[in-house]
C-alpha cells in the first residue's frame, strides 16, 4: 500500500481505495455495480440523477456514490432496503416524466435506454404522469441530430459533454424545475449554432432522448458491430460499424464510438466519421482502380496496371519538363507514416520540393 | 471563449440592462463578453425577472397574499388592462397583498401593519430604535484582534440566522484557517422564504449595523472583499445599502465592497446556488462537500452569512458573547420573529429566542379570528396545528416537531382556511422554484402539487396514495434543501389535517 492508499469498507468488503477516488471509481474497480445515469466518465460527476445513491456511515442521507470521494474506514453500503425503496421511487418519478410502451416501461429507442434497464431490475412505484411542458426543437432541420424532450431525463450529460469536452457549448439547460429543458440559443436548429455536429451527445445520452435521424429505429438483432478505423483523417479514431443484412446485401446501417477508455479516441468522433458513412454503399464510389484509356474512358484496371500507369506518366513529366514540373498533395485522410512515404516519393524518387499536404495550410 | 471568470460574471447584469433575454440581446452580450451563447440563453432562462423581455406587474401568491386576496387583486388588475404575472413570495407579507410595478417598486394595496418592538436599547438589533452608524464595534474589534472576535462569537453561541441555525463561529474558523488567502465574505440578502422580511426590515432601519457586522466578519476572517447578494425585488433596499455605504465609507473603505442584485430565483438564497449566481451561471445547487468554507465565490474560501447574523455581530463584539447568549430564552439571543396571516398586527419583532406562538402574537396584536394553524418558517417548515402553541420557537424544538425554525417567517391560519388548499399553495411554490437539476425535487414537486390539485378538484383521496412515498425520496435523494424540505407541507398537513384530506365533494 502506497502512502496516498487506504482501506474502506464497501457492503463489508474490504477494498483499497486512494485519495481523490470516488465511491463509484473503487466500486467499479472492485467489481460492484453501481446503478447511474447522468456519470460519463469523461465528465465531472454532477451528481444530479441520484440513481447511484448509497449509504455512508455516518451521513444522514443518502450520497451520491459517483461524486462521493473516499476517505480512510469509510464504511459505503450500495444495497439496503433503504436504497431499494429510494430505487423503487425514484424510478417511479422518472416514469412518471418519460415517454412509456404499451407495458408501462420507458419506451426502447435506436441508441437503448438505461432508464428502462434500470426499470426492469427495480420495478418501479407506479405513479400519474406529470406532464411537464418541456419544449424540444422540431423545428430544427440539421440532418443528423434528433430531440426528443418526452425521453430527456435532465441528466445534462449532453451540455456538459458539449462544453467540457468539445468545448463547443452550443446546447445548454434552459428554464428552470419542471420546465427545464435542453435548448440552443434562440431555440435555434443546430446548424444556426457553433455546434459541429460531433454527435458525441448522442453518444452521450443515455436514453436516446437525442438521437441519429439517419437511424432513428431499433436495429434488428442480428446486427453485427465491426470495429474499424475511420479513414477520414489521419487520427485513426476506432469506429464500431453496425451492419445489417447478410452477405451480399449487408450494410453500415450506424456508426458509433466504442466506449471511452478502450480505444484511442475515447468515445469522441467527429461529424465525419460518426456520421459520413453514406459512401460506403454510394453508386457512384470507385471500388477499383481504373484506368482512361485511348477512348476518353475509364476502364478497370489491377492495382499493378494502375501504379505502373502513373509511374510512366509522372516520370514523362518529369523527362519532358523536368523535376520541378511536378507537385505532389497528399490527403489529409493520411496517416503520418504515409506521409513521411509521400514526401520521400517526392523527394528522393523523383527529386523536387513540391510536396504538400491538404490540411498543412 | 469566456466560460468562467470575469466576463462570465457580468452576463446577468448585462441581461438586466438590456432589458431581458432576446436573441439579439443574447448575441450582443456573446459578442462583448466572449461567453458562448448557449450559456447566456440558459442562464438568462432561470432568472424570472430576465427571463423574458418587456415590464409586467407582478403579483405576489405566497401564503399569507393569497389569504388577503392577492388572486382578486391579480384579476382585478389584468382586467384593468395591466399585464400581469404571479410571483413568489415578495418578502411584503405585513402588507398583503403585495405587488411590484412595472419597474419593481413595491406597491401596497393592502393595509400597512409593519409592526415593530418600540425603541430599546437592550436589544441587538433594535429595528426601532435611533439608526446605529457609529461602528464602534468594528473599531474594538480592529483593537481586540481576530481571535478575541471569533472568541466573543462563540460564546454568544450565535447560531445563523438564514434558516439552518448553523453555528457562525465554526464557519469563521474554518475560513480563517484556509491557507488560501484570497477570501470572500458575502452577505445573503436574497431573502425569499415565504413569510420572511426581516432582512428587509434590517436594510431599511439598520443598514449600517449589517455593514458593521460585514466588515467585523471581513476583519476577523481576514478577507478583503464583501459581497451583498440582494433579491432582485428589493430595490428600495438596494439603494438603502448604497446610501449606507457612501455614508460609511470613510470607515470601511479597507474592505473591497460589491453589490450582486438577484434576478427572480427563490433557490439562490441557497447558498451554493447563490455564489453560482454570482459566477454569472444557473442558480443550480452544487454538491457538499465541499462547502463555501473551503470552495466559495470563485473556488475561494467563502464567509457566507444571513443579513440577521451579520447584524448581531456589532452588539455581540460591544457586550460580549455571554450577554447575547443571556438574551435568549430556550437558545442564545435574540431573533427577528416575521409574523402574518391572521393576526391583528403583522410585522417583524425581535424578541427572545425561544418565545411561544402565543407570545408572539400577543406582541403581534393578537390573532385574527380562530387560530387553526400556523406555519413556523415558511413552506419549507410545513404546518403545525394551533395546540402545539407553547412549542418554544427556536432551532431545537421546532426540529424535534418534525418542522423547524428556518428564517422564522411564521404565517399564522385561521379557520376559514381550506387546509387542503393552502397546503397546494405552498406546493405550487416550490414546484415554481425548484432548480430542476434533480429528478427527486424536479418532477417530485410537480407530482405532489398536481395529485393535491386532482384531490381537490376531484374529492377523491386515492389521489395521495404514493404522496408519503414520494415525500420521502424527496427528503432523501434531493441534492439540496428545498428539495428536502419540499414536501414537508403535505406531509405535515396530512399528519394534523387529517379532516382536509379525507372525501371531500367535487369542485
Ligand atoms: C432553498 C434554500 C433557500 C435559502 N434561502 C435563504 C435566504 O433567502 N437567505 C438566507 O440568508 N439563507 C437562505 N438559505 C440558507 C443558506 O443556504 C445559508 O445556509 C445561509 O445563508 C448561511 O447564513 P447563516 O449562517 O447566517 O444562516 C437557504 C437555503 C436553502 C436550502
Ligand atoms: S453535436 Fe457535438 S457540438 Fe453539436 S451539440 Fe452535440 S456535442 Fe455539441
Ligand atoms: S438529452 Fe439525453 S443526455 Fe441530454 S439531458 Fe436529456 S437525457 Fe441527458
Ligand atoms: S433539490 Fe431541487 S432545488 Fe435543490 S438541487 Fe435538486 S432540483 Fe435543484
Ligand atoms: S409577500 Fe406575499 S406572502 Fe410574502
Amino acid at each position: 500500500m502506497s502512502s496516498t492508499e487506504f482501506d474502506i469498507k464497501i457492503n463489508g468488503r474490504t477494498c483499497t481505495a486512494s485519495k481523490g477516488e470516488t465511491v463509484f471509481e473503487v466500486a467499479a474497480r472492485e467489481g460492484i455495480s453501481i446503478p447511474t445515469l447522468c456519470h460519463d466518465t469523461r465528465l465531472e460527476p454532477a451528481g444530479a440523477c441520484r440513481v447511484c445513491l448509497v449509504e455512508v456511515e455516518g451521513q444522514r442521507r443518502l450520497e451520491p456514490g459517483c461524486a462521493w470521494k473516499v476517505s480512510e474506514g469509510m464504511e459505503i453500503t450500495t444495497e439496503s432496503d433503504r436504497i431499494e425503496r429510494h430505487r423503487k421511487v425514484l424510478y417511479g418519478l422518472y416514469l412518471a416524466d418519460h415517454d412509456l410502451d404499451g407495458e408501462g416501461l420507458p419506451v426502447e429507442t435506436a441508441n437503448g435506454n438505461q432508464l428502462r434497464e434500470l426499470a426492469q431490475k427495480t420495478k418501479p412505484l407506479a405513479l400519474h404522469s406529470v406532464d411537464a411542458p418541456r419544449v424540444g426543437r422540431p423545428e430544427d432541420v440539421n440532418p443528423y441530430i434528433a430531440f426528443e424532450p418526452d425521453l430527456c431525463i435532465l441528466c445534462a450529460r449532453c451540455t456538459r459533454y458539449c462544453d467540457e469536452v468539445e468545448a463547443v457549448n452550443a446546447i445548454t439547460l434552459a428554464n428552470r424545475g419542471s420546465e427545464t429543458t435542453i435548448a440552443t440559443a434562440g431555440m435555434r436548429g443546430l446548424l444556426d449554432t457553433t455546434c459541429e455536429l460531433c454527435g458525441g451527445c448522442i453518444d452521450t445520452c443515455p436514453t436516446g432522448a437525442l438521437i441519429e435521424k439517419k437511424s432513428p429505429d431499433p436495429l434488428p438483432a442480428d446486427a453485427k458491430t465491426v470495429r474499424s478505423t475511420c479513414n477520414f483523417c489521419g487520427v485513426g479514431c476506432q469506429l464500431d460499424l453496425h451492419v445489417v443484412g447478410t452477405n451480399g446485401t449487408s450494410r453500415v446501417a450506424k456508426v458509433t464510438s466504442p466506449p471511452p477508455g478502450e480505444t484511442v479516441n475515447d468515445g469522441n468522433l467527429c461529424i465525419k466519421g460518426r456520421f459520413a458513412y453514406d459512401f460506403i454503399h454510394h453508386e457512384d464510389r470507385i471500388t477499383e482502380p481504373l484506368i482512361r484509356g485511348e477512348d476518353g474512358e475509364l476502364h478497370p484496371a489491377t492495382w499493378d496496371e494502375a501504379i505502373t500507369a502513373a509511374a510512366e506518366g509522372i516520370g514523362r513529366v518529369k523527362e519532358k519538363y523536368g523535376a520541378d514540373a511536378l507537385g505532389f498533395v497528399s490527403s489529409s485522410r493520411c496517416t503520418g507514416e504515409e506521409n513521411y512515404l509521400m514526401q520521400k516519393i517526392s523527394r528522393a524518387v523523383y527529386g523536387t520540393n513540391n510536396i504538400h499536404q491538404c490540411s498543412a495550410t | 471563449m469566456q466560460k468562467k471568470g470575469a466576463q462570465r460574471e457580468r452576463i446577468l447584469h448585462l441581461l438586466e440592462e438590456e432589458g431581458g433575454v432576446t436573441e439579439d440581446v443574447v448575441r450582443r452580450i456573446s459578442l462583448e463578453t466572449g461567453v458562448p451563447e448557449a450559456d447566456i440563453w440558459g442562464t438568462g432562462l432561470f432568472y424570472t425577472l430576465v427571463s423574458k423581455p418587456g415590464k409586467r406587474v407582478r403579483v405576489c401568491d405566497g401564503l399569507s397574499c393569497r389569504i388577503k386576496g392577492s388572486d382578486e387583486l391579480f384579476s382585478k388588475l389584468r382586467d384593468a388592462g395591466k399585464e400581469c404575472e404571479p410571483v413568489s413570495c415578495l418578502g411584503q407579507c405585513d402588507r398583503a397583498p403585495a405587488t411590484l410595478d412595472e419597474d419593481l417598486e413595491q406597491v401596497c394595496y393592502g393595509v400597512e401593519a409593519r409592526g415593530i418592538v418600540p425603541d430599546d436599547p437592550e436589544l441587538p438589533m433594535n429595528l426601532g430604535g435611533p439608526v446605529r452608524d457609529s461602528y464602534s464595534s468594528l473599531a474594538k474589534a480592529r483593537e481586540t484582534g481576530s481571535d478575541a472576535v471569533i472568541a466573543e462569537i462563540e460564546a454568544a453561541k450565535l447560531q445563523g440566522r438564514g434558516g439552518a441555525g448553523f453555528p457562525a463561529h465554526i464557519k469563521w474558523k474554518g475560513v480563517r484557517g484556509q491557507k488560501e488567502t484570497e477570501r470572500y465574505v458575502i452577505c445573503n440578502a436574497d431573502e425569499a422564504e415565504p413569510g420572511t422580511f426581516k432582512d428587509r426590515e434590517i436594510i431599511l432601519r439598520q443598514p449600517h449595523l449589517l455593514l458593521e457586522g460585514l466588515a467585523i466578519a471581513a476583519y476577523a476572517v481576514e478577507a478583503k472583499d464583501i459581497c451583498i447578494y440582494i433579491r432582485g425585488e428589493f430595490t428600495s433596499e438596494r439603494r438603502m445599502i448604497e446610501k449606507a455605504l457612501e455614508a460609511a465609507s470613510e470607515k470601511i473603505s479597507d474592505f473591497t465592497w460589491t453589490i450582486y442584485n438577484g434576478h427572480g430565483a427563490y433557490i439562490c438564497g441557497e447558498e451554493t446556488a447563490l455564489i453560482e449566481s454570482m459566477e454569472g451561471k444557473r442558480g443550480m445547487p452544487r454538491l457538499k462537500p465541499p462547502y463555501p468554507t473551503e470552495y466559495g465565490f470563485r473556488g475561494k474560501p467563502t464567509l457566507m452569512h444571513n443579513v440577521e447574523t451579520a447584524a448581531c455581530v456589532p452588539a455581540i463584539v460591544e457586550r460580549g458573547g455571554e450577554w447575547f447568549k443571556d438574551l435568549g430564552k430556550t437558545e442564545p439571543g435574540t431573533k427577528l420573529y416575521c409574523v402574518s396571516g391572521h393576526v391583528n398586527k403583522p410585522g417583524v419583532f425581535e424578541l427572545p429566542l425561544g418565545v411561544t406562538l402565543d407570545e408572539l402574537v400577543e406582541v403581534a396584536g393578537g390573532y385574527d379570528g380562530e387560530p387553526v394553524a400556523f406555519s413556523p418558517g415558511g413552506p419549507s417548515s410545513g404546518f403545525l396545528p394551533i395546540s402545539r402553541r407553547d412549542v418554544p420557537l427556536d432551532f431545537g424544538h421546532l426540529s424535534k416537531e418534525g418542522s423547524m425554525l428556518g428564517s422564522a417567517g411564521l404565517v399564522v391560519l385561521n379557520d376559514s382556511v381550506d387546509m387542503a388548499k393552502a397546503t397546494g399553495w405552498q406546493l405550487d411554490f416550490f414546484e415554481r422554484e425548484s432548480c430542476g437539476q434533480c429528478a427527486p425535487c424536479r418532477i417530485g414537486t410537480r407530482y405532489l402539487r398536481r395529485q393535491v390539485d386532482s384531490f381537490i378538484g376531484e374529492g377523491d383521496p386515492d389521489a395521495l396514495e404514493f404522496a408519503e412515498d414520494v415525500g420521502w425520496e424527496m427528503e432523501e435523494g434531493s441534492i439540496c434543501g428545498l428539495g428536502m424540505v419540499a414536501a414537508k407541507p403535505l406531509e405535515s398537513a396530512m399528519k394534523y389535517f387529517p379532516e382536509a384530506f379525507g372525501s371531500r365533494s367535487k369542485q
